[in-house]
């Protein structure tokens, strides 16, 4: 319920009172004013009676329900990123209440999109401020949707993996919808009922059945209407022909070499991400960033670890079989 | 072959069941004959059960023949329970079932007078192949001159049960009368069950939808009485033709809301394969709550606070309901530790409390991958040896060139739960886990399934799952 409702409902019953010509009436005697014969009237006593409330929760410390202490922006804490994601808002980062579009560069880095997706849920329902791990653990859990042929072909969802990513897997509720029509309907439904944290549907495909500029148009005012952040995660899309949606940003996530451990050992997740579409502000931007799991927090891959592999090129040998000399030797 | 069953102009015309299918063929040369069909019976009468429900909730199938109606106390919608049987035979006789029925004190005894063609009272009439013991129990009875039931009640029961065993005596006693058996109904008894009659049978789906949601609301009001919600929700609709649709609602949690029902109902018919056909209209709604728990009245806040985790609950149940309970899953860890058996995927609907998940010690990186294969699959690996580390592998027709490795983290199999596992060689086959990551910076999770030489020649490798 929007702060605007709440204060027409302390609209209504004060306007009851009057009619009552109860003791509390009196005491409100500025709207003694019939609102229905005075219609200039009406704003003017709503956004007075707004500010008593907003004096009155203040002072009593309510939390009321619009406000539960959740910043509108999210960001990935990385502050290039987030600075270059600004636009036009006034906070850094990226809107909440939005839709956003991943897609996967490649297939095979369809488990780097889904993580990037899930870490930005993760980020958005714990941001800096308030990282506490006890608050709110059950309470927003994130709505995962992903076709379930889909899943069975390319690997599902481990909770485990997800244990070591830092998100509680008892806070995802999975859904494994029939085909895509099925996955956008329960997204929209998802996306509706404020009691979720993100909505996160991964839909295969250069063309899934049933996403087009209508089905993300209703995700996306159904997002920026109940402020929960909605994820369209994209997998096997055309690179070259994206299809049009009403996502507030759209980006590219690829799986990118990480800084090895001791031991040559594969180091910590690392992704690629190019942002390609910007509602408010610049597009192009790329980074490559790395998950800070204990501190829930993207970092930028340092550039004096982005040594190439040693083995990404392959070596050379010190005869070449192919040189005319070697052949003749 | 033999007979199994015989229709009316059959059994007219002197054939019944048990005769040889030649010597029937002998007797009537243009005998038609079916194969028989055990699971069609079992269906015909499992749905002639459903049917039967309009008189009485609990019914009880008694393969592979009969029905057993417990009618104590629900006569009194017709003149009295013989004129109730009348009408079921009247229906089955409309539906072109032949029935004979008989009404009894205790199930056994009314099976076995509908099975000899007898009516109340007669049992001491029956015959002693009525007591279904096996059939030298029976010539022996026969033998010692007892041929009726009433014979044998006559008798002092300690000598026939040292002569056949207390399964005769029992018997006995529960065709006479002396002791009842409980019965299993083809489904439980409702806790609350409202449903309406109608004279003239609605034939439009709309109003016994709404007639539905009034049921609900009369329900949900004496749910509130006792301080409870439900849970499971099932609605019958019967067919005047003797067809029988049946709904079932399941809610992630307690609830009297009207509005919720509706919207539960909604889905559920839209989800419904073959939808909802009235035909020639239904003369009897039923809804019951089969399953409640407590729902305490909540407390909303002053200011007009959300109710979060009953919208997170509602949202639940009605994905559930759409797309079925099996598709809307939590994650429950498992206790085992091979990988693919450490979760459980139960439905959310009625998934426990949450329990917390182990987590890795701060610093390190992902150790188990977020996208898992079940089954792994298979790929060609090249090792510099054999029990050595990843070298290259082929997956999907694609060569990777493995750049970084970690491993191995070595997973025994579950050698306690096989047959004679705990001998060498008969415990399965341990796999040796690598982490790997390919130039183009993905990471995969391998393993080798068998230790080379000691458990397998030619171990397999598998990708097992894919690290973000």
């Amino acid at each position: 319920m929007s702060p605007l409702d709440q204060i027409l409902f302390f609209y209504k019953l004060e306007q009851t009172m009057n009619n009552n010509d109860s003791d509390i009436g009196q005491a409100c005697k500025p709207s003694m004013v019939d609102p229905a014969a005075l219609p200039g009237a009406v704003p003017a006593k709503a956004s007075v009676l707004r500010a008593r409330l907003a004096k009155i929760l203040a002072v009593s410390g309510v939390r009321t329900a619009a406000d539960d202490g959740l910043p509108s922006h999210f960001s990935f804490g990385v502050e290039r990123v987030d600075a270059a994601l600004r636009g036009n808002a006034e906070a850094d980062g990226l809107p909440r209440g939005a839709l956003h579009e991943l897609h996967a560069a490649d297939k095979s880095d369809r488990t780097s999109a889904a993580a990037i997706a899930l870490l930005m849920a993760q980020r958005c329902r714990f941001p800096d401020r308030i990282l506490d791990p006890a608050a709110g653990q059950s309470e927003h859990p994130i709505l995962w949707i992903s076709e379930s042929g889909e899943a069975r072909r390319q690997g599902r969802l481990y909770p485990p993996g997800l244990a070591e990513l830092g998100i509680d897997p008892s806070a995802i509720v999975h859904v494994d919808a029939p085909d895509s029509i099925a996955a956008l309907r329960a997204a929209a439904d998802g996306v509706r009922c404020s009691a979720m944290g993100a909505v996160i549907v991964e839909l295969a495909g250069k063309k899934p059945r049933g996403l087009d500029l209508t089905a993300t148009r209703r995700l996306s005012l159904s997002s920026q209407k109940s402020g929960i952040l909605s994820l369209l995660l994209r997998s096997g899309s055309d690179p070259e022909n994206p299809l049009p949606t009403a996502a507030f940003s759209r980006w590219q996530v690829a799986a990118a070499p990480s800084v090895a451990l001791a031991g040559n050992a594969p180091g910590h997740s690392a992704f690629d991400i190019t942002l390609l579409r910007h509602r408010s502000g610049l597009y192009g931007l790329s980074a490559r960033l790395e998950w800070n799991r204990d501190d829930q927090v993207f970092r930028e891959q340092q550039s004096e670890q982005r040594t190439p592999h040693p083995g990404a090129v392959p070596a050379l040998a010190a005869v070449r079989a192919d040189h005319p000399g070697a052949r003749a030797a | 072959m033999v007979i199994m069953a015989a229709d009316r102009q059959a059994v007219s015309l002197g054939l019944g069941p048990g005769m040889k299918l030649a010597d029937a063929r002998a007797r009537v040369p243009d005998l038609l004959a079916f194969d028989h069909d055990q699971l069609a019976d079992a269906d015909l009468l499992s749905r002639l059960a459903e049917a039967c429900e309009r008189y009485t909730p609990m019914v009880a199938v008694e393969p592979p023949d009969a029905l057993i109606l417990d009618i104590s106390g629900a006569a009194h919608f017709y003149a009295g329970e013989t004129a109730l049987a009348q009408d079921a035979e009247d229906r089955l006789d409309t539906a072109g079932h032949g029935a004979s029925w008989a009404l009894a004190g205790t199930p056994d005894a009314a099976l076995a007078l509908a099975r000899h063609g007898l009516k109340e009272g007669a049992e001491a009439q029956l015959p002693v192949t009525a007591l279904t013991m096996d059939d030298k129990i029976h010539q022996a009875l026969e033998r010692a001159g007892l041929y009726h039931i009433g014979d044998l009640a006559e008798r002092p029961r300690a000598n026939l049960a040292a002569r056949f065993g207390t399964e005769l005596s029992l018997r006995l006693d529960r065709i006479l009368g002396i002791e009842d058996r409980p019965i299993d109904p083809i489904r439980k008894m409702g806790n609350v069950v409202t449903e309406r009659r109608f004279a003239e049978p609605l034939t439009h789906i709309d109003s016994a939808l709404a007639c539905l949601s009034e049921l609900f609301a009369e329900a949900s009001e004496r749910l509130n009485e006792r301080g409870q919600g439900a849970r499971m929700i099932r609605m019958l609709l019967f067919r005047c033709d003797g067809d029988v649709a049946r709904l079932g609602l399941e809610t992630g949690a307690p609830t009297r809301d009207a509005a919720l029902f509706q919207r539960l109902l909604r889905e559920r018919i839209e989800a419904l394969n073959d939808a909802l056909n009235p035909g020639f209209g239904y003369d009897l709604i039923r809804l019951s709550i089969v399953a409640a728990e407590g729902l305490a009245p909540q407390q909303l806040r002053l200011e007009g606070g959300e109710d979060r985790q009953g919208d997170a609950i509602a949202l639940v149940s009605q994905i559930s309901t759409r797309l079925g309970r099996e598709r809307v899953q939590k994650f429950v860890p498992a206790d085992s530790h091979i990988p693919e058996q450490g979760l459980l995927a139960l439905p959310a609907l009625n998934a426990p409390a949450p329990v917390a998940w182990q987590m890795q010690p701060s610093g390190d990186p992902p150790m188990r991958p977020l996208h898992m294969f079940d089954p792994p699959q298979r790929v060609q690996v090249i090792a510099e040896v054999p029990d050595g580390p990843p070298h290259r592998f082929t997956w999907r027709r694609k060569t990777h060139q493995v750049i970084r490795y970690e491993g191995p983290e070595r997973i025994a199999s579950e050698w306690w739960q096989r047959a004679d596992g705990q001998q060498p060689g008969q415990g399965g086959l341990t796999r040796d886990y690598y982490r790997v990551e390919d130039a183009r910076g993905r990471r995969y999770w391998l393993f080798r399934h068998g230790l080379y030489g000691e458990e397998k020649a030619n171990p397999d490798w598998y990708v097992h799952g894919l690290f973000a």
